[in-house]
């Protein structure tokens, strides 16, 4: 394995590699740093560049680009108390009061607690995906259709709306992939008379316009697409630290560094929650474990190193997901599962078998990408400052622009581009119908595995019972309706809290008194 | 009916004609499961799952009674109209490129969006939008084109 890798980071280290990595990264921390522009959006537009790359090249700058994108929201949450990407919302509690102060230091101890978490991270995705691939690969048609089972129940369980509404979302992203074409014979089914859909809809199309239509016209929404993305900053003030001091006062810390990591990239693995829930679960526990929770808030090192550690360790958990299982992570990792796709490469338990090249090069390019995005944030941080007061009226049109070559360069057709505009409206329209999109996006990536291994498995053997009496897949089930209880329970929960918390005002009134 | 209930109605309506649909699909003798299977258990269960979403919608507004006239909220409202320009003009855009080639196509989809968006005041700002328009459609066709060996469309009408 080090043999490998080791050859993996040589290999990376060539210009061929190192200029695509390098600019990725560029492109994630200044995606990641533009309030309103997530990760994925900044996937999705830089995913048309990657085309004409070979795949370790494309898959370099992917990397390099959720690395950059993790890391990247610190600037404006410490520099601006604006999150650049809800993956740092819990960066502002602590980063932006003591940002005001000691700029230099909240940048800093933001950007070398993501280079710790994200190199934590990486430990992880090394050493763990190549054997959680050999456990996948004992794995038959019934263990695939009930692990993906459990992946869309844990998705619909975990996101913010309810979980009927969850569910629906999943399931019409597996409509989307019963339209048109049967995966296991390859004939038509359902085409609704449209040639263009005899051969099934791409995902990637409709990937990228459900995420970039959702959020552009969510933004377009608000303000009708005028200003910019962030206010003009008079001056940040000196960002020059003492770095061995900031580096010892993470390295000082072990406990909470590794324990953010550890969150970051147990969520990481679960399927689609983000880097959001990473920070601000990080942050949490951060100060549930703190000798003095009530300093949290007031701008101390603790907030800052916990949230941005746990975001960037959440980068290598998504990675192992997708490498091992070929599970997306979340919707960065999907991109990433549809450019693998479109390089003819397969992901999945035989893909470090099969591709080891490429699967040690995606371990190296993300190791390597860390101190890139050191040097890039150290450098380039008031640089990316001044990017963010690019209009909203300039940047969008270009965005959109780059979504129709993405999607048009993926067959030469302009089909697939009206399937762009046609999952725009429909994923606008459920954004605003309250549907959360990650089912729905699961859903449509999964849908076809689900039925080429629940049809084989009936093909093979058409008890039904087996889905349950074969311990894994039944463990699988179990799970998944583990979760989809938990959820019903935490739902709950949350709804008591809610009607108890609307009643607690007039008591601490009366308390007043 | 609420959003939750209009939406659910919604999702139950196209799964229940998809079913419909299903049973036009032609089995394969030689295979034992018809290719409608999967297909109808997928729409099945987004029907059952809609009329659920519809069932708690209705079931949550009888609960809470009839619910007073939201007070006017001073945040800005919403600029959907906006919403609906900007998507016809994308649709525009994606419907004529086929027609006027990437280029020209490109320039005037930037150029009109945001005029759209911010519409500009002086004649900075025009020369800022044009310049925009252009350097940024000449910038991804030399990039794609010349250097990534992406194909752009070339316009029927223009050849261009």
């Amino acid at each position: 394995m080090f043999e490998l890798l080791g050859g993996a980071l040589i290999h990376i280290l060539q210009v061929k590699y190192l200029l695509p990595l390098f600019l990725g990264t560029l492109a994630g921390v200044i995606g990641g740093a533009l309030p309103g522009v997530t990760i994925t959006m900044t996937i999705i537009v830089a995913l048309p560049f990657t085309f004409g790359l070979d795949p370790l090249q494309g898959l370099a700058a992917m990397a390099g680009l959720y690395v950059g994108g993790s890391a990247g929201g610190l600037v404006t949450a410490v520099l601006l108390g604006i999150p650049g990407t809800p993956s740092t919302v819990a960066t502002t509690f602590d980063g932006y009061p003591m940002g005001r102060k000691e700029p230099g230091r909240a940048l800093w101890l933001g950007i070398w607690g993501s280079f710790f978490g994200g190199m934590l991270g990486g430990v992880f995705l090394i050493f763990t995906t190549k054997p959680l691939a050999e456990f996948a690969l004992a794995f038959g048609p019934w263990e695939y259709f009930s692990l993906f089972v459990l992946a869309l129940s844990m998705v619909a369980g975990l996101v913010e709306a309810s979980l009927v509404k969850a569910l629906v979302s999943g399931f019409i992203g597996l409509i989307v992939t019963v339209l048109g074409n049967d995966p296991m014979l390859g004939g038509p089914r359902l085409t609704l008379g449209i040639p263009f859909l005899e051969g099934g809809i791409p995902f990637l199309p409709v990937l990228i316009g459900v995420f970039a239509f959702a959020q552009i016209m969510s933004e377009v929404e608000k303000s009708g697409g005028a200003g910019s993305m962030a206010p003009p900053v008079a001056n940040a003030g000196s960002l020059k630290v003492s770095q061995l001091k900031v580096i010892w006062e993470i390295l000082s810390r072990p406990f909470l560094l590794i324990w953010s990591a550890i969150i970051g990239v147990w969520i990481g693995v679960l399927p689609a929650i983000g880097g959001s829930a990473a920070n601000i679960m990080a942050y949490d526990q951060a100060k549930k474990f703190s000798k003095h929770p009530e300093k949290f808030g007031t701008g101390i090192p603790e907030g800052i190193i916990a949230s941005e550690a746990g975001n960037n360790a959440n980068v290598g958990g998504s990675l192992v997901t997708i490498m091992a299982f070929g599970i997306p992570g979340d919707a960065v990792t999907a991109v990433m599962l549809g450019a693998m796709t479109i390089h003819g490469i397969q992901s999945g338990p035989l893909f470090i078998q099969q591709h080891p090249d490429i699967a040690y090069g995606i371990f190296a390019a993300y190791i390597v990408a860390h101190p890139i995005m050191v040097l890039i944030l150290g450098l380039g941080a008031r640089f990316a400052m001044r990017i963010m007061t690019i209009p909203k009226s300039t940047l969008f049109p270009i965005v959109l622009v780059l979504c129709v070559i993405g999607a048009f360069a993926l067959d030469n057709s302009m089909d697939t581009v009206y399937v762009l505009l046609a999952f725009g409206v429909i994923g606008y329209l459920m954004v605003k119908a309250g549907f959360p999109l990650a089912p729905f996006i699961l859903g449509a990536i999964l849908g076809d595995q689900i039925e080429i291994n629940l049809i084989r498995s009936i093909m093979t053997d058409p008890n039904p019972m087996l889905f349950i009496t074969r311990p894994i897949s039944g463990g699988l089930l179990l799970a998944s309706v583990a979760s989809v209880v938990f959820s019903l329970w935490q739902h709950r929960r949350t709804q008591r809290r809610m009607a108890a918390a609307a009643a607690a005002p007039s008591d601490e009134d009366i308390a007043d008194f | 009916m609420g959003r939750d209930g209009i939406a659910g109605l919604v999702v139950l309506v196209v799964s229940v004609v998809l079913f419909g649909l299903t049973f036009r699909i032609q089995s394969n003798p030689l295979v034992p499961v018809s290719p409608a299977f999967y297909p109808r258990l997928v729409l099945g269960a987004t029907a059952v799952l809609s009329a659920l979403m519809v069932a708690i919608d209705l079931v949550k507004r009888r609960r809470a009674g009839p619910t007073p006239a939201p007070a006017k909220a001073a945040a800005a409202k919403p600029r959907y109209d906006m919403v609906v320009i900007l998507f016809a003009i994308f649709a525009v855009y994606v419907l004529v490129l086929p027609y006027l080639g990437f280029r020209i196509g490109t320039a005037a989809f930037l150029a009109v969006m945001q005029y759209a968006m911010a519409r500009p005041r002086s004649l900075r700002a025009w020369i800022v939008l044009a310049l925009v328009a252009l350097v940024a459609t000449a910038a991804t066709h030399a990039m794609f084109e010349t250097y990534l060996q992406v194909l752009l469309p070339r316009g029927r009408w223009t050849d261009f």
